[in-house]
């Protein structure tokens, strides 16, 4: 049977972020918290194959218990299943801690039902690393195939997927044998407009919580901020730069002001460093 | 392809369902809930509040007579009202018209300045409390109908989005494109009886608010009306509400107004607040928010059929607003809770017809709103017919106050030849008496 | 004695190496530099070194010496001739291991970024992502020397500084074009040594079946000079139509913001930005573009920027060198006239 297991991580809305000018720090009032926008395209994609297939789509996440709603939300989108991993014990966790539970996780989703494939979205948008994917691909020996941009085929008899990845300059048709980790680009699925009973649905539902005891055994030294190498030395806001002159058009014309500006600018014509 | 063998026997079902949960949507949702009624609620919006937007001040009798203990469940309230008046703006000069203290020195307060963002999710709030199920994000597109043409649900914009019900509520707002689909009304809004309210919400530390408007704590709230050289000259009203640490300083002027003279309305707003008078009420203040939402003004012209055969239509999608009074809030309240009760008893004889609905209206009759809907129906077309509010009686009620107070050392008769030029330079006796008729009628409603 | 490596990791493909690991070798040569001065005792040496996988590419090696590694450790197997995630993090991450390096860079391309978690997370170790900024700590030291590595976050609007304490190596990727790309000298001297693969034959349960060259049109952006870009405030897609007649005249490439990507109007690999590429042309050219910071981080080690708007109060303002407001669709074509006008008198 065709198994996905799906993980999300809810973040702010980085778009409509402010910097308060006086004290050069994050306005996070206001700031709605959403569901990483790849991780929903990646949950669309696994939701898509399921109704292919058939299955079960399972979602997972690890963060404080308001992801509960980000949860819910992929339940709307067609999940069948939410677990929320969730101890004051994991909050300061890096990327190696947070791939380390979330690993321990599927591990034991895995022993329920096994899983086929699991998908991250290519990276949150709020920490940007992309780190997370990969690193649980590597503690469950699973193949990682990053920027996936097309899935191709399943084939949960033949235990085989094809899928299309994307990179800068070129791009790749790979197969792989099932299980496999994807990390998925928004081109890979579209996000449904859920029915009204899976909107229902997600209204109604009660993520599963895991805690640090239980399901889960946990190395403590390995999870929170105990398990994160790396910290946060000192944050900054990005220096303010000196504006420069301004010409208006309305004032000078347009053809004058042009030929102030190319007055003004240097150059000489372009010459590639690097072929 | 394999569907979920679920969803076959999925039939969302309930006593009764709301159109919209904004104020009429939640305050009907909160009396048939608190009779045991299995009530769902369906938003359009993100969630409650996503699509409303006011001035404004909500009436606390209003939400008391759905909860006579609200304030327990600590409503998010900005200031009370504790001065309203009116202000008379001219071109550079203003006089202010307000009371404070007596009847406005109540507790709780009448009337609380309050944010829609954060009121209509508590309104909402209180409703799932009592059991009502709240759906977002979904919109309700037409009725459901049987073979007999009987009311039996509606029909929402998603897939198998159907939910049975016998009786349906609508309060879907100003733009009641359902409740024109259904027929309680055959035409669609009126662009001389709309109105578009538009305003900035800014950001300023208490004390300033306090000291620039004269209030005495943070407790302590100002509404003002402001008539005169608001809009251009064109008929409109603005208004100023002290919030904790926010204002908002907005106006309204009507869509018809706007389109004949080819008006922009953040440029009608630019004026205002550009004024020499209310300029520095907001300088160095943080703008939060900028805004606008349409509000019905035909009333009583616009009133649609209360209710038809399983459906009943409450709020600004029935044209309730009294807009001299300021009252459109409350009027979605109450009629929100009449016509929950009235789905009460329609269920308690398990009859829906018109006939058993009409309870809706015959209550509605006896309540203040009804009464003013009709008393006040030719305001909205009076001052769209006698601009002279809007410039003239502002400007020479100025002109009279500052006469008045600059006439030290001067004969007192011959201020008050001044004051009577001042008025017949600009209206002769004839008209403004004329004038003063119209305004009685438009308001007592002769 | 201890022997303080700086490791990079060069990035190659089809024997071509990615301009990247020149510019990271640059920067380990600058951390080097900052060691040695901290460096007490004579008992203590700092090397920079760097990882070179694929098949044949013998010769490439002796490139980055010349781009300043002082030793070079290669391996090359046929199973290696073709990226992959699973042989390439086993090959690296057994080299890490072997020769304990305190710290290592990795491009972050979409490659060095699909690697570089993997093998972070094989040595249980701290990674930092998309770093604009790598110093070696003045005031700190335990038993090895501390990278501050500072990167954006929240979209651009912060800038954090990371360190990873009692975890070697610390890692950290950095997007091209961040940093310059340092000298070639070619009579470098420096040390290649070949190490054996790592074979896993289970790594072939994934298998690349094709791979197919996309940048047809030779975008590369990163690596442009001139830039043309255009925003939102184009309107829609034509108007990149005009902008690339003025990158075409200048001799340029033509950029675009998210929100033009996101439309539809222009391909992804135009995009500039955060998400999008980072560039450090001489001459920048932003018609219609606000000026978010998410474009501002990709964009503000241009040389010399020119900014087009209707609003005066447009945040590109800020950081341009020069501005004009007015209506880009005046503005461009006249400017594409008087430079046409330029070039055709200059070749007189």
């Amino acid at each position: 049977m065709f198994h996905a297991v799906v993980a999300i991580k809810q973040v702010p809305d980085t778009t409509n972020i402010r910097i308060d000018p006086e004290t050069g720090n994050l306005v996070r009032a206001g700031v709605p918290a959403i569901l990483n926008p790849y991780d929903a395209h990646a949950l669309a994609a696994a939701v898509e194959w399921k109704r292919r297939l058939g299955g079960i789509v399972t979602i997972l996440s690890m963060g404080p218990p308001s992801f509960a709603a980000s949860i819910r939300e992929g339940i709307e989108l067609g999940a069948d299943r939410g677990i929320l991993i969730s101890a004051r014990q994991f909050s300061g966790a890096d990327t190696l801690a947070t791939s380390y539970v979330l690993a321990k996780a599927i591990e034991k989703i895995h022993s329920e039902e096994p899983v086929s494939v699991i998908f991250f979205g290519k990276q949150a948008i709020d920490g940007d690393t992309a780190q997370v994917g990969p690193g649980v691909s590597v503690r469950l020996d699973v193949p990682v195939i990053t920027y996936c941009s097309k899935i191709l085929l399943i084939d949960c008899e033949q235990n085989e997927i094809v899928v299309q990845r994307k990179a800068e300059n070129y791009t790749e048709i790979i197969r792989a044998a099932l299980p496999v980790l994807l990390t998925c680009e928004k081109e890979v699925s579209k996000i449904p407009f859920a029915s009204l009973p899976d909107l229902v649905r997600s209204l109604r539902y009660e993520p599963e919580i895991w805690g640090y005891e239980e399901p889960l055994e946990l190395d403590r030294d390995k999870v929170g901020s105990k398990g994160s190498p790396t910290i946060v030395f000192k944050t900054a806001t990005p220096a303010q730069t000196e504006a420069g002159e301004l010409i208006y058009c309305d004032a000078v014309g347009v053809a004058n002001a042009v030929k102030k500006v190319l007055e003004r600018t240097e150059f000489r014509s372009a010459t590639r460093v690097m072929e | 392809m394999i569907k979920k063998v679920a969803s076959l026997n999925h039939q969302l079902s309930f006593d009764a369902v709301v159109v919209g949960a904004g104020l009429a949507g939640c305050a009907t949702a909160i009396a048939m809930a608190k009779e045991g009624l299995k009530v769902a609620i369906v938003e359009r919006g993100q969630r409650p509040g996503s699509k409303n937007y006011f001035g404004g001040a909500l009436y606390t009798h209003a939400i008391a007579e759905l909860l006579p203990d609200y304030m327990e469940w600590k409503p998010p309230f900005e200031r009370a009202v504790t001065e309203a008046g009116f202000w008379f703006l001219s071109q550079n000069g203003l006089t202010k018209m307000t009371v404070q203290g007596g009847y406005l020195d109540k507790a709780p307060a009448d009337a609380f300045i309050t944010l829609r963002s954060k009121f209509d999710v508590w309104w909402a709030d209180q409703a799932q409390r009592l059991g009502a199920f709240l759906i977002p994000k979904t919109t309700v597109v037409d009725l459901l109908r049987g073979n007999d043409g009987r009311v039996q649900g509606i029909k929402t914009d998603r897939e198998d989005g159907e939910i049975h019900s016998p009786v349906v509520i609508i309060c879907e707002g100003v733009n009641n494109l359902l409740t024109q689909r259904v027929g309680l009304i055959s035409h669609d809004l009126e662009p001389s009886r709309v109105a578009l309210g538009i305003k900035q919400l800014i950001s300023l530390p208490a004390d300033i608010i306090n000291s620039r408007f004269g209030l005495q704590s943070d407790a302590h709230g100002l509404a003002v009306s402001v008539l005169g050289d608001v809009s251009l000259g064109l008929p409109g009203m603005g208004f100023i509400y002290t919030g904790k640490n926010n204002i908002s300083v907005g106006l309204g002027v009507n869509l018809d107004v706007l389109a004949e003279y080819r008006l922009k309305p953040y440029e009608v707003l630019k004026h205002y607040l550009e004024h020499p008078i209310i300029k520095p009420l907001i300088k160095d203040g943080q703008l939060l928010e900028y805004g606008a939402h349409l509000i019905p003004e035909g009333g009583w012209t616009d009133l649609p059929a209360l209710q038809t055969d399983g459906v009943m239509v409450a709020g600004d999608a029935a044209a309730m607003v009294n807009a001299l009074h300021w009252e459109g809030t409350n009027m979605a309240m109450v009629a929100g809770r009449i016509a929950g009760e009235t789905a009460v008893l329609a269920h308690k004889k398990n009859d829906f017809t018109c006939n058993t609905l009409s309870e809706y209206s015959r209550r509605l009759k006896d309540e203040f709103l009804l009464k003013d809907l009709r008393q006040y129906r030719g305001f909205s077309k009076f001052l769209e017919t006698h601009p002279q509010f809007m410039d003239v009686y502002p400007s020479f009620m100025n002109d009279a106050m500052g006469l008045w107070f600059s006439a030290f050392g001067k004969p007192k008769k011959q201020l008050f030849r001044e004051i009577f030029q001042s008025l017949t330079k600009r209206r002769s006796v004839f008209h403004a008496a004329a004038d003063m008729i119209s305004m009685a009628k438009a308001v007592m409603g002769w | 004695m201890i022997l303080h490596r700086v490791w990079v990791y060069i990035e190659q493909q089809g024997g071509r190496v990615h301009p990247v690991s020149w510019e990271l070798l640059g920067v380990a040569n600058d951390l080097a530099k900052q060691l040695k001065t901290k460096i007490g005792s004579a008992n203590e040496k700092v090397s920079v070194e760097c990882v070179l996988l694929g098949n044949n590419i013998r010769t490439l090696a002796r490139d980055a010496i010349c781009f300043g590694a002082e030793r070079v450790y290669l391996v090359e197997h046929s199973a290696l001739e073709q990226y992959m995630n699973a042989p390439y993090c086993k090959n690296v991450t057994a080299l890490a291991k072997k020769y304990a390096p305190e710290v290592f860079l990795i491009g972050a391309t979409n490659l060095g970024r699909d690697l570089a978690g993997a093998v972070a997370t094989s040595l249980e170790t701290g990674l930092t992502a998309d770093c604009t900024e790598l110093v070696i700590d003045e005031v700190d030291r335990i038993d090895h020397p501390l990278l501050l590595a500072t990167r954006p976050a929240f979209g651009g609007n912060i800038l954090a500084t990371i360190v990873c304490r009692e975890r070697l190596p610390q890692m950290a990727s950095v997007r091209p074009r961040v940093f310059p790309v340092p000298p070639k000298s070619d009579n470098a001297v420096g040390e290649v040594i070949t190490e054996k693969a790592v074979i896993d034959f289970r790594d072939r349960r994934v298998e690349l079946v094709e791979r197919i060259q996309i940048d047809q049109e030779g975008v590369n952006l990163e690596y442009a000079d001139i830039i043309v870009s255009g925003g939102r405030g184009l309107g829609d897609a034509s108007g990149f139509k005009m902008l690339k007649d003025l990158a075409d005249v200048l001799g340029g490439k033509v950029g675009a913001t998210r929100p033009c990507v996101d439309a539809g109007w222009i391909a992804y690999e135009h995009q500039v930005g955060q998400t999008g590429k980072t560039v450090r042309p001489k001459l920048y050219i932003a018609a219609g573009i606000s000026g978010a910071l998410q474009h501002k981080v990709g964009t503000q080690n241009a040389d010399f920027i020119i900014a087009i708007n209707k609003d005066p109060h447009a945040p590109i303002f800020d950081m341009a060198d020069v501005g004009i407001v007015g209506d880009l669709y005046d503005v461009i074509p006249e400017m594409i006239a008087q430079v046409r006008q330029q070039k055709e008198s200059e070749s007189l």
